[in-house]
């Protein structure tokens, strides 16, 4: 209720920003489109006939979502399945697609139940049981999730199911012995992609045992293997941030000025450099929160929870988005802007269900302040 | 959006051709149209506004395909982009159609990058009493498209988010948000008075002795209901005056004061209230007394509504009915106890004992609050 009016008021001062123009010359350029893209009609019309062209172009738009942070192509691979998806069995590849989907949007219970609808047709669906793996793994479901890990076996790529129990076990007090199994896994013996997975996750292992130094090589060795992972590149961002060294943030950065949790590592980054070259960054960002809050989205809350709290210096606004996006995702990122929120707010008992979890848990991260510790 | 999807880590791959494609630096938000409408009677103004990129995979538009869309492609477009705009958006009043007449489009640069502006004016039989919009927008194009509208009618702003794929939206003209507003502030007035004792226990310690007359160095009951409705309604009176002059001032943004100085001397101004009854050195005009701490009290009111915001449109309105719901509130209290008190006032036990130990268990408290909020560190 106390944010919706305040927001609203956001809101209209950010709708009145509107000033239209007639451009002086038709040669003008007002747009670039993304290369392939055109009037979509016709691949429409044939994605609605044909499924064996639907599933691919749908795939396609979902990695490209992935790989630029370009949240319109999600809702063309969505467009693509929707007429395989109001058939009253949908194809399970259909549905495993479409679940993904629903995951980036954070839509994580309608997600799983289409997960499920999936594996009851197809019960040995790797794709299914690792995006289900991920989503509950998010949610902080940790047995659920390592059962599904283990539908993985024998089933996936080599290293895959492994892979995926250890990074849960990482989670739940066995930190140290599955960073440990997890470099047991001969890298050479992956694929590129999910070798860069097995770095990333051991980077973020070695950061919340501490051992940062650890966590630079695995993180740089990831992107050696995938330079456009996403994932990776955002991590070792945060670690650099962590030790002031803005300057190289902003150069790993540079060719990814688009996508929102990017956008928030170049503003912090321009903040610790004390540079008015950030000022960009930040209104790109407030204004993209802003129509996100509008639409209802609230895809990027844990960026938006960093963005009130390290560029806006609103404690109070960024526990309250802390908080909330808590309530939907619970990976060691979201436990560490609460933790943070709360301590800067002088609200430390908003932090306390989440401890309460972490505890619980035996989750354990050497970058989290330690419950009732001062500022 | 970070979480890791290792499910799709392999179709990477696939995109890799494709990566760092139409490299313009924009932010890249998902899909949205924007649509404002301004109703002025039966006569309806307005724009609606798309990705050029979004225009492009509706209607096509690159008629050179070399991956640009210039304003002159654009501009050629006009008569098949308004086409389709009247295909996909319809405004109606008592189920007929509004019809809609485009005029020539402009440009709007957003952050995530240019728009073709649509300007329309539209016309309805009947002044309407509320408003039905059909959006299409996109549809079967990108589900996760939403037309964020801001409809403007009486004065009033009203939003929304229409999708593609949702049912009309109907929007009520007659019943504007401020109705809406002024319930709501003056309820949240009401339960704050309700809810934050400490101000209603420095009215009730001045309110107390407003029963009973100081004469000769002891307290006697009034005569009869008039004078003790006079102290009251004094009192009354100018602890309202007060607080709504400051919490006015403090709302709009024209003084503030540090939470923790206004909430430490309003736990003071009760200690002071109630430690009168028992030794009284201002015994006739105690109205000074609420009207002084008033003005502290209207601070603390200030407070509890900054954290509620105004909303912008309905400013004054909300302010002022989040006032009156403090007013209602307090009477309430007032109108419940004064009866029992004056019904009370002649008894010794309510003169010797239930007035001078209610003051001293009044104060006590206070004196508690008083040292949290004074000295405790916040939080």
């Amino acid at each position: 209720m106390k944010t919706s009016l305040a927001a609203l008021g956001m809101m209209m001062a950010g709708l009145a920003a509107a000033s239209p123009r007639t451009p002086a010359r038709d040669a003008e350029v007002l747009a670039e489109l993304p290369q392939g893209l055109r009037h979509a009609e016709p691949s429409r019309a044939l994605a609605a006939d044909r499924i064996d062209v639907a599933v691919p172009l749908a795939r396609a738009y979902v990695a490209r979502a992935r790989a630029t942070g370009d949240l319109r192509f999600l809702g063309y691979a969505e467009a693509a399945l929707e007429p395989w998806m109001r058939s009253s069995a949908p194809p399970p590849a259909v549905l495993v697609l479409h679940a993904g989907i629903l995951q980036s949007r954070h839509a994580f219970e309608a997600s799983l139940a289409e997960l499920d609808r999936a594996l009851a047709a197809r019960p040995e669906d790797a794709q299914a049981w690792l995006t289900r793996a991920t989503v509950l793994r998010v949610l902080g479901r940790y047995e659920a999730a390592l059962a599904s890990c283990r539908h993985l076996e024998g089933n996936a790529e080599p290293g895959v199911a492994r892979l995926c129990e250890q990074g849960i076990l990482g989670l739940t007090g066995h930190l140290r012995e599955a960073y440990l199994a997890i470099l047991q896994i001969p890298a050479e013996a992956l694929g590129a992609e999910v070798a860069a997975w097995r770095c990333s996750e051991l980077g973020e292992m070695a950061e919340r045992l501490g051992d940062d130094t650890a966590a630079e090589g695995h993180f740089r060795s990831g992107l050696a293997l995938a330079p456009r992972d996403f994932y990776t590149r955002l991590a070792y961002a945060d670690l650099l941030l962590r030790h002031g060294r803005a300057a190289e943030t902003l150069t790993l950065l540079e060719d990814y000025q688009t996508m929102e949790p990017m956008l928030l590592r170049i503003a912090l980054a321009h903040r610790q450099l004390r540079d008015a070259a950030g000022g960009r960054a930040e209104a790109l960002l407030a204004g993209a929160f802003e129509v996100e809050e509008r639409r209802g989205d609230a895809v990027h809350r844990r960026e938006e929870a960093r963005f009130l709290l390290d560029v806006r210096n609103d404690s109070r606004g960024a526990l309250q988005a802390a908080a909330a996006n808590w309530q939907v995702q619970r990976e060691p990122d979201d436990a560490l802007i609460l933790a943070r929120a709360a301590r800067a707010a002088g609200q430390p008992d908003a932090a306390k269900p989440m401890q309460d979890f972490l505890r619980m848990n035996g989750f354990q991260d050497a970058r989290l302040p330690a419950p009732g510790d001062a500022s | 959006m970070k979480a890791r999807d290792p499910g799709l880590v392999a179709l990477m791959l696939l995109a890799a051709g494709m990566l760092l494609a139409g490299g313009s630096a924009r932010a890249h938000t998902a899909s949205n149209g924007f649509l404002t409408v301004h109703v002025d009677g039966a006569e309806i103004r307005g724009s609606v506004e798309l990705a050029v990129r979004d225009v492009e995979l509706a209607i096509g538009v690159d008629a050179d395909g070399d991956g640009k869309v210039t304003w002159g492609e654009l501009r050629a477009a006009q008569a098949r982009l308004d086409r389709y705009v009247g295909d996909h958006l319809t405004l109606a009043a008592r189920g007929r159609d509004c019809p809609l007449t485009l005029e020539p489009m402009r440009v709007n640069d957003r952050v995530d990058g240019s728009y073709a502006w649509l300007p329309f004016t539209a016309r309805c039989a009947v002044e309407p009493a509320a408003l039905t919009i059909r959006y299409g927008l996109m549809q079967g194009i990108d589900p996760s498209h939403r037309g964020l509208l801001a409809l403007e009618a009486g004065g009033k702003t009203q939003t929304g988010v229409l999708a593609p794929d949702s049912s009309p939206l109907e929007l009520s003209l007659t019943a504007p948000s401020a109705w809406r507003a002024a319930t709501e502030y003056f309820r949240a007035g009401v339960w704050h008075i309700w809810s934050g004792i400490d101000h209603l226990l420095f009215l009730l310690s001045l309110l107390l002795p407003a029963v009973l007359i100081r004469r000769g160095g002891r307290w006697e009951p009034v005569p009869h209901a008039r004078p003790a409705l006079n102290n009251i309604v004094k009192v009354v009176t100018a602890f309202t005056v007060a607080h709504s002059i400051t919490l006015t001032l403090a709302a709009l943004d024209v003084v503030r004061l540090p939470t923790r100085l206004t909430e430490s001397v309003i736990a003071a101004s009760i200690i002071v209230a109630a430690l009168n009854n028992i030794f009284p050195w201002v015994t006739e005009s105690r109205a000074r007394i609420a009207f002084a701490f008033g003005l502290l009290h209207g601070f603390g009111f200030a407070s509890v509504l900054a954290d509620m915001g105004l909303p912008r449109d309905a400013r004054l309105v909300s302010l002022v009915s989040f006032n009156l719901g403090i007013e209602a509130g307090q009477l309430a209290v007032v109108m419940m106890v004064m009866p029992l008190v004056y019904g009370l006032r002649s008894a010794a036990l309510y003169r010797r004992t239930l007035m001078p130990w209610g003051s001293a268990a009044i104060a006590a408290l206070a004196f508690v609050w008083l040292v949290q909020r004074a000295l405790l560190p916040v939080g």
